[in-house]
């Protein structure tokens, strides 16, 4: 069934609305986990390593367990079904006799008040033994390095599939490289006659820290078991049937017996897709028979969380002096912490085929180290991909001397064009997109701005750059009821973050014939919703999108056969206008939405309840691409920057609501300049973050930034419901690459190492001599 | 540790609560007073979700103990619209511009911006913006939010040359 439609003569699809949640979440009346009631709660906190690496000798929990109101103290001997060898970070719940992260959960405690649970941790005693630890993953990767799977510990590659990442050939890791959970490599002709050819060789190695993905709302999960052995979490989740399939799996329990309730999100950009604290919270609360609630802190959030890997790229290109590509050769090292889990394909594909390299050989290494072990952050991997690809396709540019939109353009893919793996770019709009901000009045005048600085020391430069995202896909369903007084009833299994679920009303609202202000829209949990995939990877739109575009048309077409027998009249003549079916040039023969929905619920009716439903599994990805451009000023004595216009243009196939649009681009914009300019978790050489609270790990704040300009540029995706794309994703690509390119238009500097701290870019700029 | 009665004003009523010497106001309003619309986004004042007037000032109620509002008055989002429900035109700016992606960061944003707009009615986008930059969020860029304050600020100023 084709999903791409035009839009009906309501109001749905196009128009920007309001979230109707919104007087909710503007009154403080919003429920997340951490603000809900339960009688009888107990408050869970656990005991974590002080050691990046060291063997467990013992543990002493009497002293702990006698503490009045504390009500279990767990440890791994406790719970018999922990695998010794955890495949992923799920399944690590308590430390069984090895510690392979600072802040890897040792214990846990359940006590009637959280300063209780917090006495308790005092007094369990551990002894450690402490181990030479693996930091530095270029280190981790060598042989001899301390290992930090045991070995026989399985890759985990669900993190790729869930963001459905296309597919990329693996190979086997070399047998001394202990620490390599994930190799691949591509290649597609002659670099070395390539690089051989070519006039201009450069080469630079790009690095960028892990980032926390900052949601403001820490982890926290609310377990109750009742007396049939049913266990019940209330969860800040990004995928609500993600988190009952890894619960069940590390509790060994049947999914059936797990009902999973979203409750208010207060931000996951990836990082509340897999099951953090789920599971040990529900063995407490299953231990002691009591509703048990963790609510992580944020230093445990920094500290112990699954923030986005440490990426270093190591990039190396040859072209001609007229700009022609010769040959690329590219090596991406991505530090997953202590368990296996990063995408690769990301990588390979934007540095290898983002533009038309005739040759390449790109690498990537997955590297385990003693850190807190990775998950998604909004685009995994792509905005340190970017920022290597761009960085180094403006250095050529200013090499060579050329215009470094038209060289970009001249050789950026577009539909049909072979990815890294040979499968071919399916419909975007980079092209689009490029074309558009090169238009923009900020880049024309340019170098009229920078030839304006003033006198006061700053030295002002415009850069630029684009990033794109391929598109997530997951299965998905989707169901549209017409209740009896002629309002739609919408149910989905989504989590509703960001407000999604306006669109999606809207999706419906349009794909049925009514206005959208009579849809409403819920998100089930897991015993009732049916089968939704994650809030993730920019596919909620796409694919939750389409499902529900597809149950609003079934309903919509039972609405017309119901209407059809009832008006003695061929389904092809009806139409639908203001909440009424009647036959086409004949207004008074009709029949109301209404009486159509009262007869699916009159006693012995014999018209059936209207009950539209979709369940795709499609296949075709669309790849969406965002370009940012920022004009800055530089302080060229303290390295200090001051964004002073940013421009965000993004081909979104169709803006089902561009009022979330926005709100999108801006948000993931920001983060973008987050990792630009100010943040990274930063760990010694033991392992401990040196940076664990809030006023350390700087984020952005109102005050670093100028107001965003957005510009939506649509070009339709084939399979996307009215044509939309995923939007969440591409504005967190481009901004570390257009930033050091402003950098570098302002100072001369090429900043290759993120973040641009002030700190780095005064070094930059005395060591550069520019 | 005994509790202690706490005898405060919040939102408007006077309250009387028995709470542990060593609670912030926060924990007090939070799970002592059932106010859970502020925030705990780090504890440690830095993120500013936990926001809310003492005295008409801003202050961090994660920072600040509960016993230290003795005899003064506390609001809280709670007490932001009017007695009828009615939004305040801060609230209905921010839904009408959609500020509110995942929502955790705006009881505190918006509490912040209403005792700016109390201090400066007519604040520049600059002053906006430092107001604010005590408030952490992750999900809008605060490009709407900015808007959304300055908008209210001219229909609270409307409102007032209107009385």
């Amino acid at each position: 069934m084709s999903t791409m439609k035009t839009t009906r003569d309501v109001k749905g699809v196009g128009v920007s609305i309001p979230r109707p949640d919104g007087p909710e979440k503007v009154t403080g009346r919003v429920q997340y986990v951490a603000d809900i009631q339960a009688k009888g709660l107990l408050h869970a906190k656990l005991l974590r390593s002080p050691h990046a690496h060291a063997k467990i000798l013992s543990i002493d929990v009497t002293a702990a367990k006698a503490l009045p109101g504390v009500r279990a103290v767990l440890t791994a001997k406790d719970i018999p079904h922990l695998k010794k060898k955890a495949p992923t970070r799920a399944h690590a719940v308590l430390a069984i006799d090895r510690v392979v992260f600072m802040g890897q959960p040792v214990a846990a405690v359940a006590a009637d008040e959280l300063s209780i649970a917090e006495e308790a941790l005092d007094l369990i005693k551990v002894e450690y033994q402490v181990l030479a630890a693996s930091i530095d993953p270029l280190k981790a990767m060598l042989p001899g390095a301390p290992p930090v799977a045991d070995a026989g510990t399985e890759a985990d590659t669900s993190e790729a599939l869930a963001h459905s990442a296309v597919a990329i050939a693996k190979s086997e890791a070399p047998a001394k490289a202990v620490n390599i959970s994930q190799q691949a490599r591509l290649q597609r002709g002659d670099p070395a006659k390539g690089f051989a050819e070519s006039d201009h060789v450069l080469e630079k190695t790009y690095r960028v820290p892990m980032v926390h993905q900052g949601y403001l709302e820490a982890h926290a999960v609310l377990a109750e078991w009742d007396r049939n052995g049913l266990l019940t979490l209330w969860a800040s989740t990004q995928g609500s049937f993600n988190t009952r399939s890894e619960v069940a799996d590390v509790l060994g329990i049947p999914e059936n017996r797990i009902r999973v309730i979203p409750v208010e999100c207060g931000g996951g950009f990836g990082g509340k897709i897999r099951a953090l604290c789920e599971p040990i919270t529900a063995v407490l609360a299953q231990v002691t028979k009591r509703p048990v609630r963790y609510v992580m802190t944020r230093r445990e959030e920094l500290q112990a969380g699954m923030p986005a890997p440490q990426v270093i790229i190591k990039l190396k290109t040859g072209v001609k002096r007229d700009g022609t590509l010769m040959a690329l050769d590219a090596e991406t090292v991505i530090d997953s912490g202590a368990y296996s889990g990063a995408v690769l394909a990301v990588s390979a594909v934007f540095l290898g085929s983002m533009y038309k390299w005739p040759s390449f050989d790109v690498r990537g290494f997955e590297v385990l180290t003693h850190k807190p072990s990775v998950a998604a952050y909004r685009a995994p991997v792509a905005p340190q991909t970017i920022f290597a690809i761009e960085s180094h396709m403006e250095q050529i540019a200013r090499d060579l001397d050329l215009d470094s939109v038209e060289f970009r353009m001249r050789h950026l893919i577009q539909e049909g064009d072979p990815m890294v793996n040979g499968q071919p770019w399916q419909s975007n709009g980079a092209k689009q997109v490029l074309a558009r901000i090169a238009e923009h009045p900020h880049w024309k005048s340019r170098k009229q701005w920078v030839a304006a600085a003033g006198k006061n020391g700053k030295r002002r430069g415009v850069g630029l750059a684009l990033g794109g995202w391929l598109g997530g896909l997951q299965p998905t369903g989707a169901t549209v009821r017409l209740n009896p007084d002629g309002t739609l009833a919408v149910l989905t299994g989504q989590v509703d973050i960001a407000g999604t679920n306006i669109s999606l009303a809207q999706i419906a609202a349009s794909a049925y014939g009514v206005d959208t202000d009579l849809v409403r829209i819920t998100t089930g949990d897991t015993d009732v919703a049916p089968m939704t995939g994650l809030s993730a990877g920019s596919k909620t739109i796409y694919t939750v999108g389409a499902a529900v575009l597809q149950a609003a048309e079934d309903a919509r077409r039972q609405t017309f056969e119901i209407a059809a027998a009832e008006l003695e009249a061929s389904i092809h003549d009806l139409e639908l206008t203001d909440g009424k079916i009647t036959v086409r040039g004949m207004p008074d023969k009709g029949i109301t939405l209404a009486t159509i929905g009262k007869k699916g619920n009159l006693y012995m009716s014999k018209t059936p309840p209207v009950l539209g439903k979709a369940n795709p599994a499609f296949t075709q990805q669309a790849p969406g691409f965002a370009a940012q451009l920022a004009r800055l000023e530089v302080d060229a004595d303290t390295g200090e920057v001051t964004i002073q216009d940013f421009v965000i243009v993004q081909d979104v196939g169709k803006a089902i609501n561009p009022l979330g649009v926005e709100g999108q681009m801006q948000g993931g914009a920001v983060q973008s300049l987050g990792i630009a300019l100010t943040e990274g978790l930063m760990f010694d050489d033991t392992g401990r973050l040196t940076n664990p609270s809030l006023l350390d790990y700087r984020k952005l704040t109102a005050a670093d930034l100028p107001n965003l300009e957005t510009i939506i540029v649509e070009v339709p995706a084939p399979a996307g419901p009215f044509g939309a794309r995923g939007v969440g994703e591409p504005p967190i690509i481009p901004a570390p690459a257009a930033i050091a390119n402003a950098i570098q238009n302002a100072t001369g500097a090429r900043l290759t190492e993120l973040p641009m701290s002030p700190e780095r870019i005064a070094l930059a700029l005395v060591n550069g001599k520019h | 540790m005994a509790k202690q009665v706490l005898s405060c004003t919040v939102n408007g009523e006077a309250v009387e609560v028995l709470v542990q010497p060593y609670v912030t106001l926060l924990d007090a309003l939070r799970e002592d007073m059932g106010l859970t619309g502020p925030k705990e986004g780090c504890g440690t004042g830095d993120c500013g979700a936990c926001t809310v007037h003492v005295d008409g000032k801003v202050v961090a109620s994660c920072l600040m103990l509960a016993m230290q509002v003795r005899g003064r008055k506390v609001r809280t989002i709670e007490g932001l619209a009017a007695a009828d429900t009615t939004l305040h035109p801060l609230q209905d700016a921010f839904v009408r511009l959609g500020v509110p992606q995942c929502g955790f960061c705006i009881p505190g944003v918006l509490m912040a911006a209403a005792a700016l707009l109390e201090e400066n009615p007519r604040p520049s986008e600059e002053e906006i913006r430092y107001g604010i930059a005590g408030n952490l969020c992750r999900c809008t860029g605060y490009t709407k939010m900015v808007a959304a304050i300055s908008e209210a600020a001219g229909t609270l100023a409307s409102q007032r040359s209107a009385r």
